[in-house]
Protein backbone atom coordinates (compact mmCIF):
# COMPACT_ATOMS: atom_id res chain seq x y z
CA UNK A 1 0.00 0.00 0.00
CA UNK A 2 2.77 2.00 1.24
CA UNK A 3 4.82 0.93 -1.77
CA UNK A 4 2.41 1.62 -4.11
CA UNK A 5 1.98 5.78 -3.04
CA UNK A 6 5.71 5.83 -3.00
CA UNK A 7 6.01 4.65 -6.57
CA UNK A 8 3.06 7.00 -7.38
CA UNK A 9 4.78 9.86 -6.09
CA UNK A 10 7.75 8.97 -7.56
CA UNK A 11 6.53 8.39 -10.68
CA UNK A 12 4.71 11.82 -10.54
CA UNK A 13 8.13 13.50 -9.75
CA UNK A 14 9.68 11.54 -12.46
CA UNK A 15 6.89 13.43 -14.67
CA UNK A 16 7.82 16.57 -13.05
CA UNK A 17 11.29 16.56 -13.74
CA UNK A 18 10.89 15.53 -17.41
CA UNK A 19 8.55 18.11 -17.95
CA UNK A 20 11.39 20.77 -16.83
CA UNK A 21 14.10 18.79 -18.64
CA UNK A 22 12.49 18.25 -21.93
CA UNK A 23 12.21 21.75 -23.18
CA UNK A 24 15.54 22.47 -22.02
CA UNK A 25 16.70 19.41 -23.97
CA UNK A 26 15.30 20.85 -27.33
CA UNK A 27 17.64 23.50 -27.54
CA UNK A 28 21.79 24.10 -26.42
CA UNK A 29 22.88 23.69 -23.29
CA UNK A 30 23.63 27.28 -22.37
CA UNK A 31 20.81 28.59 -23.23
CA UNK A 32 18.33 29.53 -20.98
CA UNK A 33 15.15 28.07 -19.93
CA UNK A 34 12.41 29.99 -22.10
CA UNK A 35 9.64 29.43 -20.09
CA UNK A 36 11.71 30.63 -17.67
CA UNK A 37 12.89 34.03 -19.66
CA UNK A 38 8.54 34.65 -19.96
CA UNK A 39 7.91 34.46 -16.52
CA UNK A 40 10.42 36.59 -15.28
CA UNK A 41 10.57 38.95 -18.06
CA UNK A 42 6.54 39.17 -17.17
CA UNK A 43 7.25 39.52 -13.69
CA UNK A 44 9.50 42.53 -13.81
CA UNK A 45 7.16 44.18 -16.10
CA UNK A 46 4.01 43.86 -13.72
CA UNK A 47 6.69 45.13 -10.77
CA UNK A 48 7.33 48.09 -13.01
CA UNK A 49 3.27 49.14 -13.83
CA UNK A 50 3.01 48.08 -10.04
CA UNK A 51 5.91 50.79 -8.80
CA UNK A 52 6.67 53.01 -11.44
CA UNK A 53 4.73 55.88 -13.36
CA UNK A 54 5.73 58.01 -16.21
CA UNK A 55 9.05 58.73 -17.21
CA UNK A 56 10.47 56.56 -14.38
CA UNK A 57 8.33 53.79 -15.90
CA UNK A 58 8.93 54.35 -19.28
CA UNK A 59 13.07 53.78 -18.51
CA UNK A 60 11.97 50.84 -16.82
CA UNK A 61 10.48 49.29 -19.11
CA UNK A 62 13.06 50.29 -21.66
CA UNK A 63 15.68 48.58 -19.64
CA UNK A 64 14.13 45.41 -19.54
CA UNK A 65 12.83 45.36 -23.10
CA UNK A 66 16.77 45.59 -23.76
CA UNK A 67 17.96 42.95 -21.51
CA UNK A 68 15.02 39.79 -22.62
CA UNK A 69 14.44 41.14 -25.65
CA UNK A 70 16.51 41.09 -29.00
CA UNK A 71 15.63 44.51 -29.86
CA UNK A 72 18.24 44.50 -32.87
CA UNK A 73 16.83 41.36 -34.53
CA UNK A 74 13.30 42.69 -33.78
CA UNK A 75 13.71 46.39 -35.52
CA UNK A 76 15.61 44.27 -38.46
CA UNK A 77 12.62 42.02 -38.68
CA UNK A 78 10.07 44.77 -38.91
CA UNK A 79 11.85 46.94 -41.23
CA UNK A 80 11.92 44.17 -43.66
CA UNK A 81 13.35 44.16 -46.94
CA UNK A 82 13.27 48.14 -46.36
CA UNK A 83 16.81 47.01 -44.16
CA UNK A 84 18.40 46.55 -46.98
CA UNK A 85 17.59 49.68 -48.46
CA UNK A 86 18.59 52.14 -45.46
CA UNK A 87 21.80 52.77 -44.62
CA UNK A 88 23.79 52.27 -41.34
CA UNK A 89 23.24 55.52 -39.87
CA UNK A 90 19.16 55.21 -40.90
CA UNK A 91 19.72 51.72 -39.07
CA UNK A 92 21.19 52.91 -35.98
CA UNK A 93 18.61 55.71 -35.39
CA UNK A 94 15.44 53.45 -36.13
CA UNK A 95 16.90 51.02 -33.78
CA UNK A 96 16.99 53.88 -31.50
CA UNK A 97 13.68 55.32 -32.12
CA UNK A 98 11.50 52.02 -32.38
CA UNK A 99 13.15 50.62 -28.89
CA UNK A 100 11.98 53.99 -27.33
CA UNK A 101 8.83 53.65 -29.06
CA UNK A 102 7.96 50.03 -27.99
CA UNK A 103 9.10 51.17 -24.38
CA UNK A 104 6.72 54.42 -24.75
CA UNK A 105 3.37 51.66 -25.84
CA UNK A 106 4.34 49.42 -23.25
CA UNK A 107 4.28 51.86 -20.42
CA UNK A 108 1.44 53.49 -21.42
CA UNK A 109 -0.41 50.08 -22.72
CA UNK A 110 -0.71 49.45 -19.01
CA UNK A 111 -2.50 52.98 -17.04
CA UNK A 112 -3.00 50.96 -13.64
CA UNK A 113 -1.94 47.79 -12.48
CA UNK A 114 -4.86 45.54 -12.29
CA UNK A 115 -4.22 42.14 -10.86
CA UNK A 116 -3.14 40.64 -14.07
CA UNK A 117 -0.88 37.61 -13.74
CA UNK A 118 0.92 35.42 -16.88
CA UNK A 119 0.62 31.38 -16.71
CA UNK A 120 3.27 29.82 -18.80
CA UNK A 121 1.24 26.61 -20.21
CA UNK A 122 3.61 24.84 -23.01
CA UNK A 123 6.54 25.11 -24.23
CA UNK A 124 7.53 23.74 -27.96
CA UNK A 125 10.63 23.99 -29.04
CA UNK A 126 11.25 24.34 -33.40
CA UNK A 127 14.23 22.78 -35.02
CA UNK A 128 15.26 26.10 -36.32
CA UNK A 129 16.55 26.65 -31.91
CA UNK A 130 13.46 28.71 -31.62
CA UNK A 131 10.97 28.22 -28.74
CA UNK A 132 7.08 28.87 -28.43
CA UNK A 133 6.07 29.64 -25.03
CA UNK A 134 2.58 29.38 -24.68
CA UNK A 135 0.70 32.32 -22.12
CA UNK A 136 -2.35 32.98 -20.70
CA UNK A 137 -2.60 36.44 -19.06
CA UNK A 138 -5.07 36.23 -16.52
CA UNK A 139 -7.28 39.53 -16.41
CA UNK A 140 -9.31 40.27 -13.40
CA UNK A 141 -12.45 40.58 -15.21
CA UNK A 142 -13.15 38.89 -18.28
CA UNK A 143 -11.54 36.22 -20.37
CA UNK A 144 -7.52 35.19 -20.58
CA UNK A 145 -5.42 36.73 -22.55
CA UNK A 146 -3.62 34.45 -24.70
CA UNK A 147 -0.34 35.49 -25.54
CA UNK A 148 2.89 33.48 -27.47
CA UNK A 149 6.25 34.19 -27.33
CA UNK A 150 9.10 33.70 -29.26
CA UNK A 151 11.92 32.87 -27.94
CA UNK A 152 15.72 32.33 -29.56
CA UNK A 153 18.79 31.81 -26.94
CA UNK A 154 18.48 33.69 -23.93
CA UNK A 155 16.16 36.66 -25.57
CA UNK A 156 12.61 37.01 -26.81
CA UNK A 157 12.53 37.71 -30.47
CA UNK A 158 8.41 38.05 -30.98
CA UNK A 159 5.36 38.25 -29.10
CA UNK A 160 1.91 37.05 -30.12
CA UNK A 161 -1.31 38.71 -28.94
CA UNK A 162 -4.14 36.19 -29.38
CA UNK A 163 -2.46 35.31 -32.85
CA UNK A 164 -0.75 38.75 -33.77
CA UNK A 165 2.33 39.10 -34.01
CA UNK A 166 4.29 42.59 -32.55
CA UNK A 167 7.05 42.37 -35.36
CA UNK A 168 4.92 41.21 -38.69
CA UNK A 169 1.79 44.23 -37.18
CA UNK A 170 4.96 46.44 -37.33
CA UNK A 171 6.26 45.05 -40.80
CA UNK A 172 3.44 45.82 -42.49
CA UNK A 173 2.81 48.85 -40.70
CA UNK A 174 6.15 50.01 -41.61
CA UNK A 175 6.46 48.70 -44.86
CA UNK A 176 3.47 50.67 -45.96
CA UNK A 177 4.17 53.97 -44.66
CA UNK A 178 7.79 53.45 -46.43
CA UNK A 179 5.73 52.78 -49.96
CA UNK A 180 3.39 55.84 -49.03
CA UNK A 181 6.31 57.70 -48.78
CA UNK A 182 8.48 57.48 -51.83
CA UNK A 183 10.05 54.62 -50.67
CA UNK A 184 12.46 55.97 -48.49
CA UNK A 185 13.51 54.75 -44.99
CA UNK A 186 14.42 57.83 -43.81
CA UNK A 187 10.95 59.43 -43.57
CA UNK A 188 9.58 56.53 -41.42
CA UNK A 189 12.96 56.92 -39.01
CA UNK A 190 11.86 61.12 -38.77
CA UNK A 191 8.31 60.10 -38.07
CA UNK A 192 9.32 57.71 -35.60
CA UNK A 193 11.58 59.88 -33.80
CA UNK A 194 8.91 62.92 -33.77
CA UNK A 195 7.21 60.27 -32.12
CA UNK A 196 9.32 59.63 -29.43
CA UNK A 197 9.84 63.25 -28.34
CA UNK A 198 6.54 64.25 -28.17
CA UNK B 1 -39.09 59.13 -42.50
CA UNK B 2 -37.34 57.27 -40.48
CA UNK B 3 -38.81 54.25 -42.23
CA UNK B 4 -38.17 55.12 -45.53
CA UNK B 5 -35.21 56.21 -44.51
CA UNK B 6 -34.23 52.62 -42.98
CA UNK B 7 -36.33 51.12 -46.18
CA UNK B 8 -33.37 52.59 -48.63
CA UNK B 9 -30.87 51.56 -46.00
CA UNK B 10 -31.55 48.27 -46.27
CA UNK B 11 -32.30 48.09 -49.89
CA UNK B 12 -28.97 49.46 -50.39
CA UNK B 13 -27.24 46.89 -47.51
CA UNK B 14 -28.80 44.02 -49.77
CA UNK B 15 -27.65 45.69 -53.19
CA UNK B 16 -24.23 45.68 -51.62
CA UNK B 17 -23.81 42.10 -50.06
CA UNK B 18 -24.92 40.45 -53.63
CA UNK B 19 -22.20 43.15 -55.37
CA UNK B 20 -19.92 41.48 -52.73
CA UNK B 21 -21.05 37.69 -52.92
CA UNK B 22 -20.63 38.28 -57.04
CA UNK B 23 -17.32 39.89 -56.76
CA UNK B 24 -16.20 37.68 -53.45
CA UNK B 25 -16.92 34.52 -55.88
CA UNK B 26 -15.07 36.32 -58.90
CA UNK B 27 -12.20 37.18 -57.00
CA UNK B 28 -12.21 34.04 -54.78
CA UNK B 29 -11.33 31.79 -58.02
CA UNK B 30 -7.74 33.79 -59.03
CA UNK B 31 -7.10 34.04 -55.03
CA UNK B 32 -4.86 31.44 -54.37
CA UNK B 33 -1.38 32.08 -54.93
CA UNK B 34 -1.88 35.72 -54.71
CA UNK B 35 -0.85 36.65 -51.02
CA UNK B 36 1.67 34.66 -48.77
CA UNK B 37 2.04 35.22 -45.24
CA UNK B 38 3.95 38.27 -45.18
CA UNK B 39 2.17 41.32 -46.41
CA UNK B 40 -2.16 40.97 -47.27
CA UNK B 41 -3.02 40.90 -50.40
CA UNK B 42 -4.94 44.24 -50.83
CA UNK B 43 -5.81 45.11 -55.15
CA UNK B 44 -8.37 47.69 -53.92
CA UNK B 45 -6.70 49.37 -52.05
CA UNK B 46 -7.73 52.97 -52.44
CA UNK B 47 -11.62 52.27 -52.01
CA UNK B 48 -10.59 50.19 -49.13
CA UNK B 49 -8.41 53.05 -47.52
CA UNK B 50 -11.89 55.58 -48.60
CA UNK B 51 -14.19 53.20 -46.27
CA UNK B 52 -11.53 53.47 -44.04
CA UNK B 53 -11.29 56.73 -43.32
CA UNK B 54 -15.47 57.05 -43.44
CA UNK B 55 -15.82 54.44 -41.14
CA UNK B 56 -13.36 56.16 -38.71
CA UNK B 57 -15.26 59.41 -39.03
CA UNK B 58 -18.35 57.54 -38.09
CA UNK B 59 -16.62 56.16 -35.25
CA UNK B 60 -15.37 59.06 -33.90
CA UNK B 61 -18.11 60.69 -33.60
CA UNK B 62 -21.03 58.13 -32.82
CA UNK B 63 -19.71 54.91 -32.59
CA UNK B 64 -17.01 54.94 -29.85
CA UNK B 65 -18.24 57.43 -27.76
CA UNK B 66 -21.48 55.42 -27.36
CA UNK B 67 -19.39 52.51 -26.59
CA UNK B 68 -17.84 54.13 -24.32
CA UNK B 69 -20.37 54.87 -22.59
CA UNK B 70 -21.74 51.31 -22.51
CA UNK B 71 -18.50 50.46 -21.06
CA UNK B 72 -18.23 52.39 -18.45
CA UNK B 73 -21.63 53.71 -17.13
CA UNK B 74 -23.95 50.65 -17.69
CA UNK B 75 -23.47 48.43 -14.77
CA UNK B 76 -21.19 45.20 -15.61
CA UNK B 77 -23.95 42.84 -14.47
CA UNK B 78 -26.52 44.36 -17.16
CA UNK B 79 -23.69 44.29 -19.58
CA UNK B 80 -22.90 40.82 -19.09
CA UNK B 81 -26.77 39.91 -19.15
CA UNK B 82 -26.34 41.59 -22.67
CA UNK B 83 -23.96 39.64 -24.09
CA UNK B 84 -25.05 36.46 -22.58
CA UNK B 85 -28.61 37.30 -24.95
CA UNK B 86 -26.60 38.47 -27.92
CA UNK B 87 -24.54 35.14 -27.82
CA UNK B 88 -27.59 33.41 -27.05
CA UNK B 89 -28.82 34.58 -30.08
CA UNK B 90 -25.81 33.81 -32.26
CA UNK B 91 -25.77 30.32 -30.83
CA UNK B 92 -27.75 28.30 -33.78
CA UNK B 93 -25.56 29.67 -36.28
CA UNK B 94 -22.31 28.70 -34.24
CA UNK B 95 -24.49 24.86 -34.26
CA UNK B 96 -24.72 25.05 -38.44
CA UNK B 97 -21.21 25.90 -38.77
CA UNK B 98 -19.77 23.58 -36.29
CA UNK B 99 -21.57 20.95 -38.22
CA UNK B 100 -20.57 21.98 -41.67
CA UNK B 101 -16.63 22.08 -40.17
CA UNK B 102 -17.54 18.07 -39.06
CA UNK B 103 -18.19 18.55 -35.33
CA UNK B 104 -21.14 17.00 -34.64
CA UNK B 105 -20.33 16.24 -31.08
CA UNK B 106 -19.14 20.10 -30.69
CA UNK B 107 -22.73 21.78 -32.38
CA UNK B 108 -24.95 19.60 -30.06
CA UNK B 109 -22.89 21.17 -26.97
CA UNK B 110 -23.67 24.13 -28.46
CA UNK B 111 -27.57 23.20 -29.21
CA UNK B 112 -27.52 21.91 -25.70
CA UNK B 113 -26.14 25.34 -24.40
CA UNK B 114 -28.87 27.28 -26.52
CA UNK B 115 -31.78 25.01 -24.93
CA UNK B 116 -30.77 25.40 -21.37
CA UNK B 117 -30.05 28.71 -21.85
CA UNK B 118 -32.93 30.03 -23.86
CA UNK B 119 -35.22 28.00 -20.91
CA UNK B 120 -33.31 28.08 -17.42
CA UNK B 121 -30.92 31.31 -18.67
CA UNK B 122 -34.59 33.16 -18.77
CA UNK B 123 -34.11 33.80 -22.62
CA UNK B 124 -30.09 34.13 -22.80
CA UNK B 125 -29.99 36.65 -19.83
CA UNK B 126 -27.94 34.01 -17.97
CA UNK B 127 -25.07 31.49 -19.07
CA UNK B 128 -26.34 28.96 -17.16
CA UNK B 129 -24.78 25.87 -19.39
CA UNK B 130 -21.57 27.20 -19.02
CA UNK B 131 -21.85 27.21 -15.26
CA UNK B 132 -22.93 23.12 -15.77
CA UNK B 133 -20.05 22.49 -17.96
CA UNK B 134 -21.11 23.11 -21.45
CA UNK B 135 -18.39 25.58 -22.53
CA UNK B 136 -19.18 27.95 -25.22
CA UNK B 137 -17.49 28.30 -29.00
CA UNK B 138 -18.28 30.77 -31.14
CA UNK B 139 -17.60 29.84 -35.06
CA UNK B 140 -18.58 31.67 -38.27
CA UNK B 141 -19.01 30.64 -41.90
CA UNK B 142 -15.30 32.68 -42.40
CA UNK B 143 -13.96 29.61 -40.58
CA UNK B 144 -15.82 27.66 -41.92
CA UNK B 145 -14.55 28.32 -45.43
CA UNK B 146 -11.21 29.22 -43.88
CA UNK B 147 -10.72 25.47 -42.52
CA UNK B 148 -10.99 23.54 -45.56
CA UNK B 149 -9.51 26.02 -48.09
CA UNK B 150 -6.53 24.44 -49.17
CA UNK B 151 -4.25 27.42 -48.42
CA UNK B 152 -2.99 29.25 -45.70
CA UNK B 153 -5.21 30.66 -42.89
CA UNK B 154 -3.47 34.31 -43.67
CA UNK B 155 -4.70 33.96 -47.56
CA UNK B 156 -8.67 34.82 -47.23
CA UNK B 157 -8.39 36.49 -50.79
CA UNK B 158 -8.82 40.08 -51.48
CA UNK B 159 -8.85 42.27 -48.12
CA UNK B 160 -12.00 44.05 -47.87
CA UNK B 161 -13.08 47.01 -45.73
CA UNK B 162 -16.51 47.08 -44.74
CA UNK B 163 -18.86 50.23 -44.06
CA UNK B 164 -19.63 50.61 -40.61
CA UNK B 165 -18.65 46.49 -39.53
CA UNK B 166 -15.02 47.02 -40.47
CA UNK B 167 -11.78 45.18 -41.65
CA UNK B 168 -12.73 41.89 -43.64
CA UNK B 169 -11.53 39.63 -46.67
CA UNK B 170 -13.37 38.13 -49.66
CA UNK B 171 -13.44 34.71 -47.09
CA UNK B 172 -15.15 36.56 -44.21
CA UNK B 173 -16.93 38.95 -46.27
CA UNK B 174 -18.66 35.74 -47.88
CA UNK B 175 -18.81 34.08 -44.38
CA UNK B 176 -20.68 37.13 -43.04
CA UNK B 177 -23.45 37.02 -45.59
CA UNK B 178 -24.06 32.91 -45.49
CA UNK B 179 -24.30 33.77 -41.53
CA UNK B 180 -26.53 36.24 -41.99
CA UNK B 181 -28.71 33.92 -45.03
CA UNK B 182 -28.67 30.97 -42.59
CA UNK B 183 -29.49 33.03 -38.98
CA UNK B 184 -32.86 30.72 -38.04
CA UNK B 185 -33.78 33.61 -36.20
CA UNK B 186 -33.82 36.16 -39.20
CA UNK B 187 -35.73 33.68 -41.16
CA UNK B 188 -37.99 32.47 -38.24
CA UNK B 189 -39.18 36.13 -37.16
CA UNK B 190 -39.83 36.56 -41.15
CA UNK B 191 -41.75 34.20 -41.54
CA UNK B 192 -43.80 34.91 -39.03
CA UNK B 193 -44.26 38.29 -39.66
CA UNK B 194 -42.56 39.67 -36.38
CA UNK B 195 -41.78 43.36 -36.95
CA UNK B 196 -38.75 42.30 -38.12
CA UNK B 197 -36.86 45.13 -39.02
CA UNK B 198 -37.15 47.10 -35.20
CA UNK B 199 -36.09 43.53 -34.01
CA UNK B 200 -33.13 43.11 -36.67
CA UNK B 201 -31.87 46.85 -35.95
CA UNK B 202 -31.73 46.43 -32.03
CA UNK B 203 -30.41 43.18 -32.13
CA UNK B 204 -27.20 43.86 -34.65
CA UNK B 205 -27.28 47.36 -32.81
CA UNK B 206 -26.45 46.18 -30.02
CA UNK B 207 -23.68 43.52 -31.04
CA UNK B 208 -22.06 46.83 -33.00
CA UNK B 209 -22.01 48.47 -29.44
CA UNK B 210 -21.34 45.48 -27.52
CA UNK B 211 -18.04 44.35 -29.63
CA UNK B 212 -16.76 48.02 -30.42
CA UNK B 213 -16.89 48.41 -26.33
CA UNK B 214 -14.92 45.40 -26.01
CA UNK B 215 -12.51 46.42 -28.61
CA UNK B 216 -12.20 50.18 -27.60
CA UNK B 217 -8.58 49.27 -25.37
CA UNK B 218 -7.38 47.14 -28.47
CA UNK B 219 -7.94 49.37 -31.35
CA UNK B 220 -6.59 52.75 -29.47
CA UNK B 221 -3.62 51.25 -28.61
CA UNK B 222 -3.09 49.88 -32.21
CA UNK B 223 -3.50 53.70 -33.62
CA UNK B 224 -1.61 54.93 -31.28
CA UNK B 225 1.46 52.84 -32.08
CA UNK B 226 0.83 52.59 -35.59
CA UNK B 227 2.72 55.26 -38.19
CA UNK B 228 0.12 53.93 -40.70
CA UNK B 229 -3.13 52.34 -39.15
CA UNK B 230 -4.70 51.12 -41.68
CA UNK B 231 -2.02 48.86 -42.63
CA UNK B 232 -1.43 48.06 -38.66
CA UNK B 233 -4.89 47.07 -38.85
CA UNK B 234 -5.52 44.80 -42.02
CA UNK B 235 -2.37 43.10 -41.00
CA UNK B 236 -3.76 42.47 -37.16
CA UNK B 237 -7.06 41.43 -38.39
CA UNK B 238 -5.54 39.13 -40.76
CA UNK B 239 -3.28 37.39 -38.47
CA UNK B 240 -6.01 37.13 -35.62
CA UNK B 241 -8.19 35.31 -38.66
CA UNK B 242 -5.59 33.29 -39.49
CA UNK B 243 -4.68 32.42 -35.92
CA UNK B 244 -9.01 31.28 -35.24
CA UNK B 245 -8.98 28.86 -38.40
CA UNK B 246 -5.03 27.92 -37.19
CA UNK B 247 -6.50 26.65 -34.06
CA UNK B 248 -9.79 24.77 -35.65
CA UNK B 249 -7.49 23.30 -37.75
CA UNK B 250 -5.15 22.10 -35.75
CA UNK B 251 -8.06 20.43 -33.30
CA UNK B 252 -9.38 18.37 -36.31
CA UNK B 253 -6.07 17.12 -37.01
CA UNK B 254 -5.68 13.56 -34.72
CA UNK B 255 -2.34 14.39 -33.73
CA UNK B 256 -1.91 17.59 -32.90
CA UNK B 257 -4.96 16.54 -30.49
CA UNK B 258 -3.35 13.38 -29.34
CA UNK B 259 0.05 16.15 -29.35
CA UNK B 260 -2.43 18.23 -26.97
CA UNK B 261 -3.34 15.13 -24.62
CA UNK B 262 -0.12 14.00 -24.13
CA UNK B 263 0.66 17.21 -22.77
CA UNK B 264 -2.13 16.83 -20.33
CA UNK B 265 -0.88 14.16 -19.47
CA UNK B 266 2.50 15.34 -18.10
CA UNK B 267 0.81 18.23 -16.46
CA UNK B 268 -1.03 16.30 -14.62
Amino acid sequence: MSLLAFRRVAMRLAGAALLFVLPALGQSASAADPAQLVQSTAQQVIDIVKNKTGADRQTAILTVLQASFDMPAMGRSALGTNWNKATEEERTRFLKAVASAEARAYSERFGQYAGQTLTVSKVTPRANGVSIVESKLNQATGQPIKIDWEVRGDRITDVKVEGVSMVMTRRSDFNSYIQNHGGKVDALVQELEIRANR
Amino acid sequence: MAESLSGTMKRKARRSLVAMAVAATLMGGCATGDTGATEVWDPIETPNRFLFSLNRVVDIIALRPVAVIYRDWVPEPAQKSVRNLLDNLGEPVTAINEVFQGDPNRAATTMARFLVNSTIGVAGLFDVATMLGLERTKEDAGKTIGLYAGVEPENGGFYLMLPLLGPSNARDGTGLMIDYLADPFRILTFNLAVDWTAYQAARYGMNVVDYRSRTIFALDDLEKNSVDYYAALRSAYTQNRADMIRQRREKTDTKGELERRDNLALVR
